[in-house]
């Protein structure tokens, strides 16, 4: 396919998130933006948006979530036609949701991913890594991206809701649909859909045959104030677990594993002190944060100097403000024993992610196993690694050699 | 985050919020991981009172 898109002018007033050059490397881009005279960008492209890139801006925007709203949240506009709205065809609550309902919505989903809830998933998310390393181990070469990488998140996931591991390479494609070829809106249509007929006749069933510990089945049996939960939220919640579970995480692990086979002496501080790895991994995070989430202005405002306007689509590069030398030294370095981090790439406020826990255990474990099995590995070839990028940032194919 | 950085301080609820286990003063030998978990919560949600 060839790129028909019109050149960016300039980042402060055209950007474009999925220009393939910024999508393999937003980096020097939000750097660009951030420290020009005029750090909040804009674009008019897929209907505008404004692209806020320094730290302190972007965690006040998400402080500030009755003025920046969820009411849409991806980076695209909506498909036409279908609601953005928190009980829209197919919302992800709480992700979507504004107070009043926001509080209960994440209330019942929070002690899902607590992190002694979470902990329990250890030794199946080591056993499945270590499975995936059995597939490629003797070749010795093997796509850290496509092999590794991207299968952990969607079988963790299947796992916690009690729908059939075979469905992964399903979820994967339609999580992909909906969050990477954001531009192809029937593609996104179809993905959201699909998601939710599939979630529909897995809850149909568990009502003509009960089960018993797995998500779904606790989320239709969940009460608030004496009354089961509606079926949307249900159903939402299983959309969010798929579209924030998923692409996101693989892309971390992703991201993490691409640094690894360039940094050998990384490497080799992990294996050799343990006591790194609380810090290591939030630093991964930091350097390699995969998500940007957009709000919805909800009343015209000035906003450093910006006019928006009620309805304008704001986009919160997390990863740009976590590389803010205002915020961090030495950004742009992995530093893992880095002792301030207050990084936000599971967001910030009431929509911070709730599934964080999950996510740096997946994390840590994708890379503890890997390095256990595999010590060292290193890029075949930098110039053939491809990304995926916009809403979520990280490598798609990433072949290594050990 | 506070939970990873002090856990002997810090867990959660039945609910899932953050909590705090210790009642009272912090023990000397825990004091840096604590201010730790302050450097790094990201909601700024942790306050030392001395």
């Amino acid at each position: 396919m060839t790129d028909t898109r019109k050149p960016v002018e300039s980042m402060l007033t055209d950007y474009d998130i999925f220009e393939p050059g910024f999508v393999a490397n937003p980096y020097p881009g939000y750097s660009e933006i951030r420290e020009s005279e005029c750090p909040i960008a804009h674009t008019d492209r897929y209907q505008g948006s404004w692209l806020p890139t320094r730290y302190e801006d972007v965690v006040a925007i998400a402080q500030e979530h009755e003025i920046f709203t969820s009411r849409g949240i991806l980076v695209m506009p909506p498909i036409p036609g279908q609601n953005e709205g928190a009980y829209g065809a197919v919302a992800a609550p709480p992700i979507t949701s504004d107070p009043p309902d926001h509080h209960w919505h994440r209330r019942l989903i929070l002690p899902v991913f607590a992190p002694q809830a979470v902990a329990k998933y250890e030794q199946s998310t080591r056993d499945l890594c270590n499975a995936l390393i059995d597939e490629f181990i003797d070749k010795g070469t093997a796509d850290a991206a496509a092999d590794y990488a991207q299968h952990i998140p969607v079988r963790v996931i299947s796992n916690m809701l009690g729908v059939p591991l075979d469905m992964e390479e399903t979820f994967t494609g339609w999580v992909r649909g909906v969050l990477e070829n954001m531009t192809d809106m029937e593609l996104r249509k179809r993905s959201r859909l699909a998601i939710i007929e599939y979630f529909l006749a897995q809850v149909e069933d568990r009502k003509k045959n009960p089960r018993e510990n797995d998500l779904i089945s606790e989320l239709m049996n969940t009460e608030v104030e004496g009354k089961k939960v509606p079926i949307e939220y249900v159903l939402g919640v299983c959309n969010l677990m798929l579209v924030a579970g998923i692409d996101t995480t693989w892309s971390a692990i992703g991201s993490v594993m691409w640094h690894m086979a360039q940094h050998p002496e990384h490497r080799k501080e992990l294996r050799e002190n343990d006591d790194l790895w609380p810090t290591a991994i939030e630093e991964l995070l930091r350097v390699y944060a995969p998500v940007t989430m957009a709000r919805i202005v909800d009343r015209d405002i000035e906003f450093q100097g910006c006019p928006m306007k009620a309805g304008d689509r704001v986009l919160m590069a997390f990863p740009a403000a976590n590389r803010d030398p205002r915020q961090f030294e030495n950004p742009d370095e992995v530093i893992l024993d880095r002792e301030h981090n207050r990084h936000v790439a599971f967001g910030s406020g009431i929509h911070r992610c709730a599934g964080s826990n999950l996510a740096r255990l997946e994390v840590r474990v994708a890379l503890q196993t890997w390095l256990e099995r595999i010590p060292e590995f290193e890029l075949v070839d930098p110039a053939t690694v491809t990304w995926a990028g916009g809403q979520v940032h990280g490598p798609r194919s990433c072949m290594v050699k050990f | 985050m506070c939970a990873i950085a002090a856990p002997e301080v810090f867990g959660s609820d039945e609910l899932g919020n953050a909590k705090v286990l210790i009642l009272g003063d912090i023990p000397a030998e825990l004091e840096g991981k604590v201010r730790r978990a302050e450097a790094n919560c990201p909601e700024r949600a942790i306050l030392i009172s001395e």
